[in-house]
């Protein structure tokens, strides 16, 4: 089973498996730190968060074993959507765009983020079996007639 | 002249060569004609009549004869040399009015030669005219029906480049006004664009993650 709730800083599968990579790590120096008496390293942010919005104790071996198979759950089943801006989005739009797409779309649903300079505004969203273009390059094809007429009539005079 | 004085002519020189034979024949007759003789007379004696016969022997000798014939010839040189003037007259009439009825035919004939040389020569004329005047509406028409379509292609080739100024032109404002404002815009501002972007395409997302899961 899936994680039921995910942090709105989770954004990207690459993140998912960032979180996989140091529950695995954890779980290395967990082992490490009873034989040798160390102290358990600290945890990022984002795995934090996680753990609080699920519920879970990350210091529990159960827990920590539970989280990294939900996480890998979902890197394997969660919907994936590819989205492009011009130019790099900073953290809060990605957290404004992933809320709404998980309350809106679906609840565990992964964004991969892409640069396009071409679009100029907005961006472009590919699910996996379609390209949704929400950028001004299609509004301004859809004006081009209003621009050829605007220019037809520079040239008429 | 025509046939008729040519018959004319010639009938003249025939009757006045058969007259002139004529005579001849008639001179020559009175020269072979008997002396009229004194034995057909009454004689009175033979001596007389010897003598008179004598005489007339003298008189119609053979020196008297030879005169005679010798006047007669001259006179005949003298009648058929009037005659051969005449003649030569005549001809020089008949050369000249030939030489006149020729040169009349000639230069009548000539001048139906001409006639026709010349009618030839202005229906020729009339026919490169014709054929001028046909070449010059050909080439008019030609030269119009070249004007027409030049216009036409010109036309056509004008709304065809106007047309491609105007697509491109488009093309290249909406290039130029992506490039001028990609990098300007903050994407915080355009949240609320792509999110309303969002809110319309939301079911053709959710089917499309449905139709994908």
């Amino acid at each position: 089973m899936a994680l039921s709730k995910l942090p709105l800083t989770l954004i990207s599968q690459t993140e998912v498996t960032h979180l996989i990579r140091e529950l695995a790590g954890l779980e290395d120096n967990a082992i490490a730190a009873t034989v040798s008496a160390k102290n358990v390293p600290s945890i990022t942010k984002l795995l934090a968060e996680v753990a609080v919005a699920n519920g879970l104790d990350i210091n529990d071996k159960t827990n920590r074993q539970t989280l990294k198979a939900q996480l890998t759950e979902l890197q394997k089943s969660a919907p994936l959507i590819h989205i492009s801006f011009a130019s790099e989005p900073s953290q809060l739009v990605l957290e404004k765009i992933i809320a709404w797409l998980r309350t809106n779309i679906h609840a565990q649903l992964l964004l991969q983020v892409g640069l396009e300079p071409g679009i100029a505004a907005g961006c472009v969203l590919r699910t996996p079996n379609h390209v949704f273009d929400m950028s001004l390059r299609p509004y301004l094809e859809k004006q081009k007639s209003y621009l050829q007429r605007l220019i037809q009539g520079a040239i008429g005079g | 002249m025509n046939t008729g004085g040519i018959i004319l002519v010639v009938g003249s020189l025939l009757g006045a060569t058969s007259a002139f034979i004529w005579l001849a024949l008639k001179l020559s007759r009175a020269s072979t004609v008997p002396p009229r003789t004194l034995s057909s007379q009454p004689k009175p004696t033979d001596t007389i009549a010897s003598l008179a016969k004598e005489d007339v022997e003298h008189i119609f000798n053979n020196e008297f004869r030879e005169e005679l014939r010798n006047r007669g010839r001259l006179h005949f040189e003298k009648i058929i040399g009037e005659n051969a003037m005449f003649l030569q007259q005549d001809l020089r009439e008949t050369t000249t009015q030939l030489n006149e009825y020729m040169r009349a035919e000639i230069t009548r004939t000539l001048q139906e030669e001409f006639k026709k040389y010349q009618q030839s020569i202005t229906d020729a004329k009339q026919l490169a005219i014709d054929s001028i005047e046909k070449t010059i509406t050909t080439i008019e028409q030609q030269r119009q029906l070249l004007e027409t379509q030049m216009q036409t292609q010109a036309e056509a080739q004008k709304a065809e480049l106007l047309a491609r100024f105007e697509k491109a032109m488009a093309s290249i404002i909406n290039h130029y006004v992506v490039q001028a404002i990609g990098s300007q815009i903050d994407i915080s501002d355009q949240l609320e664009f792509i999110l309303a972007e969002l809110e319309n395409n939301k079911q053709a997302i959710i089917e499309d993650i449905r139709r994908g899961t």
